[in-house]
Parts: structure tokens; sequence; C-alpha cells
């Protein structure tokens, strides 16, 4: 049993913000909010409204017997639901130099994730029943945060022929994705939207038109002219975005859209809400945080697909984020090697290694200077993406599974070799200090990091 | 957890030179007006000694100069040997075909090869954009960026420049400039109107010559077919126009970029055809523009030409003197900037 005192919670779900103890074993137990007027002490929890102290029924009982209380003093710090994470490559099966199901898991419990989805471009591609069971089984030995797969929408990603997508549901995959390419015939798109309603999950859509994109390593604009680096226009992305959004419309099917990152795909998801169109997207840390401005040639670290928006574009994402219509935060955690990054910029792959780093990163770069609420933060990468994916966790209602993160504001940590959990190293933020940060993640009540 | 690399290839190094604190050169980005004068005024004095009977100098005895090229440039390679060799300089050269370099190898472990064989320059051309700073950053040895990708091809631009510079002083000598004017070298640029015009989106030549030749105080104009030169190449600070006649109205000099004819097939242009009647240039456009202004600007071309595609045959032919000179100029500024990297104390 863990009892946190005096932290600050904070849990859009049951519109909690306030100073509280908590206490959880593998479920959360209690949440006993300190009134700000008179100090006294009150359950949140409407059902059980006769708990007044921390040592309560409820304690004892939910404690196996010899356990103690583990008492951590949670002053200056604040208790999250545990965030969830809608979009990561794990790279395994496949490329387990880069990353593999267990470091993965581990490096996400550290970042202060509890769950994870995994993208099916692996090699080879969980396109089958065997392959989802396997993420399934490596996610559920690894210790760190829960692990789902994300089954691919077409056979081999080759945009053609459907999955069994019942069977693969069936086997425990929470959503279909294609990601790493675009699907580009309309038909498959439609045929997938419809046929995932057997299931009830959803499409989520890496919006990119193949010929738009075409060899491009950043956004098109003045600094890829100035670099002579090929441009990728921001319409790629915006031109599958509503297409997309349009076949949702036809097929009353469920849309998710990955890493938005152009100001016309954000009008696009406002105007597909205000038509009651079944649709979400995601934004990553770095198009918030970074712009096409801040890429140099050696910096391929800063190379990622949907490549690095405009300054203005950035602006307008982060708007879209603290108003909710872009619905949710997602790392798109990438992990590459370092040989592979170790190249001229147009030859390196795309991809952030993120789940470290993403946190710290929001909240420097968006929460500390006033750009987006703590509440619209856990709503954002926690609340969000549960509801969105049925997925375990994004509140801390008593009952629930405990998974929670102790967060510290103040926490300071230089990016490097000595915390670092992924196999890969390829973040901008390497060798840079950086603060606010998980201190500790508990995923069912199993303490991480 | 396991083996963990930093990111070393970050890691700057030092060295210091004549030219301004720069152990490289990467582009003309990192040139103030008066790095690219005293450039020329050392390319002037090499050009003097390419005109002795006796051509060779001892001057970088016992230094390195290695040559690596990924894409195959027969011209600019040699003009590059030709520059180390006169200054008494060891010439070591990597061309696609001899090395490892078409065998997959990485660029970062054929940057390790060659800091082992330790050059004191290595001039590098390669078809992706900042392969010379990415060499710069990895190895101890100065760097010249002989081209890379779409980005920079600066010795090209100041060649280009040297040769205006040169043209541009003579008629204020013999004052047929603009106002017979007899101005100090530095200000032999300002005012002077350049044309480019081609395939500008993917030129390294036009991007570098922009750069130039506006640090010199030029003004150029950028022109183009709209997919070839689109509103972003704003950038450099030029003015853009997709009208060539119009244009060559005033100049005082116009380049032409040679067309790679495969950007036609890639759509980028409906045919070769509509390409040349819009933007071909030719003795009669060169006349047009001199009845409405009483000026014929000087015609640059960086080579190889498609002879009838961006210039035409009677203009080639009457090009020829001045190409000549520019193969010279090539080797004097290059032979300037190998001896003002590696030739200082
Ligand atoms: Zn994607």
């Amino acid at each position: 049993m863990w009892l946190i005192k005096n932290v600050h919670v904070v849990d859009p779900a049951q519109d909690l913000d306030a100073i509280c103890d908590v206490e959880f074993d593998e479920r959360i137990r209690n949440i006993i909010k300190h009134n700000a007027n008179t100090q006294n002490t009150l359950p949140v929890d409407a059902d059980s409204p006769d708990e007044h102290t921390v040592s309560g029924r409820k304690t004892s009982e939910a404690a196996p017997s010899g356990n103690t209380v583990q008492v951590i003093d949670g002053r200056g710090k604040y208790l999250f639901p545990g965030f969830v994470d809608v979009h990561a490559h794990l790279r395994e099966p496949g490329r387990e130099d880069k990353e593999d199901l267990a470091s993965g898991a581990q490096a996400a419990a550290r970042g202060g994730f509890t769950t994870v989805l995994c993208m099916a471009n692996t090699q080879p591609v969980i396109d089958n029943r065997g392959l989802v069971e396997f993420v399934i089984n490596q996610g559920s030995q690894a210790e760190g945060a829960r692990v789902w797969p994300v089954a691919a929408v077409t056979k081999g990603l080759k945009g053609e022929e459907l999955v069994n997508m019942v069977e693969l549901h069936n086997a425990g995959a929470v959503a279909f994705s294609d990601d790493g390419r675009g699907i580009q015939r309309g038909q498959t798109m439609l045929l997938a939207l419809q046929y995932a309603q057997l299931t009830g999950r959803p499409i989520i859509s890496h919006c990119e038109e193949d010929s738009l994109a075409a060899n491009g390593s950043m956004r098109r604009g003045p600094q890829s002219a100035r670099l002579g680096l090929t441009g990728i226009p921001a319409a790629a992305e915006s031109v599958m975005a509503a297409r997309d959004i349009l076949l949702a419309e036809e097929t009353a099917g469920r849309l998710h859209l990955a890493h938005m990152s152009a100001s016309a795909t954000v009008t696009l998801l406002g105007w597909a809400k205000k038509q009651g169109i079944d649709v979400t997207g995601e934004v990553n840390p770095h198009h918030l945080i970074f712009c096409d401005e801040d890429i140099g040639l050696t910096d391929t670290a800063l190379k990622v697909n949907p490549p690095l928006p405009s300054a203005a574009d950035r602006e307008i994402l982060i708007e879209a984020l603290a108003n909710g219509t872009i619905d949710m935060l997602a790392t798109d955690h990438a992990p590459h090697t370092w040989e592979e990054k170790a190249q001229p910029f147009a030859e390196a792959p795309f991809g952030i290694n993120a789940f470290e780093t993403a946190l710290s990163a929001v909240w420097m770069s968006l929460v500390e200077p006033g750009k987006l609420s703590v509440s619209r933060l856990v709503r954002a990468w926690s609340l969000n993406p549960a509801r969105r994916f049925s997925l375990a966790g994004g509140s801390l209602s008593p009952g629930t599974p405990a998974d929670v993160v102790l967060f510290d504001p103040s926490h300071t940590r230089v990016i490097g070799e000595g915390t670092w959990m992924s196999k890969s190293t390829n973040t901008p933020y390497w060798g840079k200090p950086m603060h606010g940060f998980a201190i500790a993640t508990w995923v069912g009540g199993i303490k991480h990091c | 957890m396991a083996r963990k690399k930093s990111c070393c290839w970050k890691g700057i190094k030092k060295g210091t030179d004549m030219l301004g604190n720069h152990k490289d050169l990467l582009g003309i980005e990192q040139l103030t007006s008066q790095d690219i004068h005293h450039i020329f005024k050392t390319a002037a004095t090499m050009k003097e000694i390419l005109e002795r009977p006796i051509k060779k100098l001892p001057t970088l005895r016992g230094k390195g100069v290695g040559m690596l090229f990924y894409e195959a440039s027969t011209r600019t390679r040699v003009s590059f040997e030709t520059a180390a060799k006169t200054l008494g300089a060891d010439v070591g050269s990597f061309a696609v075909t001899t090395s490892s370099v078409n065998k997959g190898e990485s660029l970062l472990d054929t940057a390790k090869t060659l800091q082992a064989m330790k050059f004191d320059l290595i001039v590098v051309r390669h078809a992706s954009s900042g392969a010379g700073e990415f060499l710069a950053r990895n190895l101890n040895a100065g760097i010249i960026n002989a081209g890379d990708g779409q980005h920079e091809h600066p010795t090209q631009a100041l060649l280009d420049a040297f040769t205006l510079y040169e043209k541009f002083g003579q008629q204020g000598e013999a004052g047929h400039g603009r106002e017979g004017r007899t101005s100090p070298d530095s200000s032999l640029f300002a005012g002077r109107k350049i044309v480019i015009v081609g395939d500008i989106l993917h030129s390294r030549v036009a991007r570098s010559n922009a750069l130039c030749l506006q640090r010199l105080g030029a003004d150029v104009t950028f022109v183009g077919p709209p997919t070839l030169l689109p509103p972003e190449m704003a950038c450099c600070g030029v003015t853009l126009s997709h009208d060539l006649d119009i244009s060559l109205r005033g100049a005082d000099a116009v380049m032409a970029l040679r067309l790679q004819l495969e950007r036609q097939q890639s759509g980028l242009f409906p045919s070769v055809r509509e390409y040349t009647a819009l933007y071909g240039l030719t003795s009669a456009r060169l006349a047009q523009a001199n009845c409405a202004t009483g000026q014929t600007p000087l015609v640059l071309h960086p080579g190889p030409m498609n002879r009838g595609v961006e210039i035409d045959s009677v203009l080639a032919d009457s090009l020829q003197s001045m190409i000549e000179e520019q193969v010279t100029n090539g080797v004097a500024i290059r032979m300037a900037l190998i001896y003002l990297l590696i030739g200082g104390n």
C-alpha cells in the first residue's frame, strides 16, 4: 500500500485539482482532499462519504496482509493519472537494435507513461494474430508501461488488402493503423473505416499523400529553400486529412488523425467535429516546441515525419491543443540508431526518441509559460486517449487500477547515459538539462523508476 | 542499460586560418564581403602566377589535399587538383569508382578513413545538402565544399563573381561602364543588376551566386517558371520573376543555369521546346534588351551547356573566350582558398 501525502492531484475526470492524500495498492483506494478553508480532510469519492482518515476502513481492507504502508511526502509535487501514449514505435520484432518491447515499456514508465500503444510498422508487420499475441505477451512481461498493439490496417502495410480486423481485435489489438505511411487509395480507406466498425476501434490515419511528400525531408518553406533540402508541403498532410474526414462522414466510421502538423489540418478537424463526424486528433510535442527554422543541415535529431511546422502553424497547433480542438498529445516515440542518424540530413531516417523527454519538454515549453494548463495537459495525455481507445487509466477514481505518476516540476536531469532507458539516443535534448519529470510511475500499483 | 553512444558527431573542432575564423569553406553564407574581397585579391595574385612559365610553387610542400567526389565532375575535380598541385601540395583522389564510397560505406565511415590518412584539407562533392558540414564536424581536416546537394557550391560562385569583378573593373578602366566610373574595387558591384535564369529550385549554383553577389552589393533577380522558382526562393533576398525579357532590361550580367532534362520527366515543365521559348538565352533576346536600354548584359554559364536549350548555339560560341577565362579563374580562386585555409602559419 502506498500513501502519497499532501500532493497536488490533478484529475479532470473527477474534476479534481487540489492538495490531497492518495492511497492505493493495485487499485486506487482513497483520495482525501484537504479542504482549503478548514484543513479538514474530506473524501472525494461520493460512494464512500464516511472515509475521513487515511487509516480508515478501506485502507486496512485493501492492503494485503502483512503489507506496510509506504508513505511519500508529496509536497511540491503533482499526482496525475498515468499518461497514456497512443503513438509509439517499439521496433520489436525486427529492429531490436533500436528498441524492443521491454526497453520501450521501461523507457515509457520512466517518462511517466503507464500505457502505450505500439505501431504495426515492425519487421514483420503486425498484421496477423500471432504477432498481436506476441506483442501482448512480450509487453506483459516487460517491467514498465502497459503495452497494447495497434494492428495494421492492410496486410504488409501495402495499402491493399484489409487485415482480419475482428480476429486481431479479439486477440487484443486496440486500434488499426498503417502508420509509417499513408493509405494512398481512397477506396481502401473507405473500406477500412466501414469494416473496422465491427470492432468499435478507430482507424488511426497517418495522413501523407506520397506524390506530394515525395523524397522531401522537411516542411516546404523559406528554410527548406535556404538549406537546399527538398520540401514537403503542408498540404501533403492536409489533403489526406480532408479525404479521411469525408470518408469517415461517408461511412460513419471512427477516425483518429495521427501527428497533426499543419494549420489546415486543424481547421479540418474543427469543421469535422462541428459536423458530428467521429474523429479525433493528436499532436506530438516536437510539433509544438520546434519549428522548421530550428533545423540546420546537421540537426538530424530534428528530422521527423510529418516534418516540423512553420512557426505560424506551430502557434495554431498549440492553440488547438489548449482549446480542445486537438484532443490529445502523443509522442510518436521513434528510436533510431546513432549510426542511422549520423548521416547527411536527407539520408537520415525520420523520428525522435521521445518517451523520456516528452513530458519535461511539454512542461518546460508549454505549461510553465502558461500556454497549456496542467489540467489540459492531463486531459490531453491521459483522460482523452484512454477514453478514445477504451483503455484502462485516464483517471484516479477509487477502484480503478493504480496507474499513477508522481511528477516533480523542479526535478532536474541532464539527459544522458545515467538515467536513460531507451536503447537509442536520437533526441534533440541529449546532453541538455531539463526539468519537470515523473519521479515515480506506478502501473497497477507496481512502482517503476 | 546497454551501450550508449554520445552524439559525438556534434563535436566541434578548432582551427584558425587566414579566412576569418574558418577552417572550412562550406558555403558563401559564412563569408563577409571583406572575406570575399580578400579571396579575390589572393586569387588575382594566384592568376599572375598561373601566367608565369614556371607555375609550380613550394608553398604547400608536405601538405595533403584529398578529393572526395561522390558525384562525377571532371572539370571541378581537375580544377581543384591543378590548384593544389600548383601550390606544391600532395593530392589524393577518391573518385566514386576507385574507392569504397560506392559500396554502401557511410559518409561517417569514409570520414574516419580520411581522418586516419591525415589530410590537411578535403574537397568534397556530394548529392546531399549538408554533406560538407557533416564532414567538417567529424574531421580535423579543413573541408572545402565543392557542391552539396541543392545547397551551396561556393567555389563556383566565387569564380563567377571573380570573373564579373574583373569584367566590371575593365569596364571602369575603359570608360564604358555605366558612368565611365573608376570606382574602388569594393564598390564594383554596387547597384549592378544580375539575372540568374533557369532551374533555381534545384540549383546550388544559383543559391551560392545569389548570396555572393548580394554580399558584394549587387541586386540579383532569379528568373524561371513557377515550378522551378517557387515563392520560397525569395528567402535568399532576391527579386523573383517569371519573365526573362523584362528582367534582362538594364541587367549588367545574366547567368543561364544548366537545365537537367530529367526535370521534364517529373513534370516540372511541359516540354523543352516551351522552356526554351520562355527561358532560353538567345542573341535575339539580348539584342532586344539592348534596344530597350542601350546595354547588353554580360553572359555567364557555369557549364556544361545544353546548346539550344538554355542557351543558343551562336551565343554559346561567342562565350567561348569567357569560358576559357573562367577555367583559369576557377583554378586561381581554388588556389586562393586552399592557400588561405591551410597555407597560413
Ligand atoms: Zn506516422
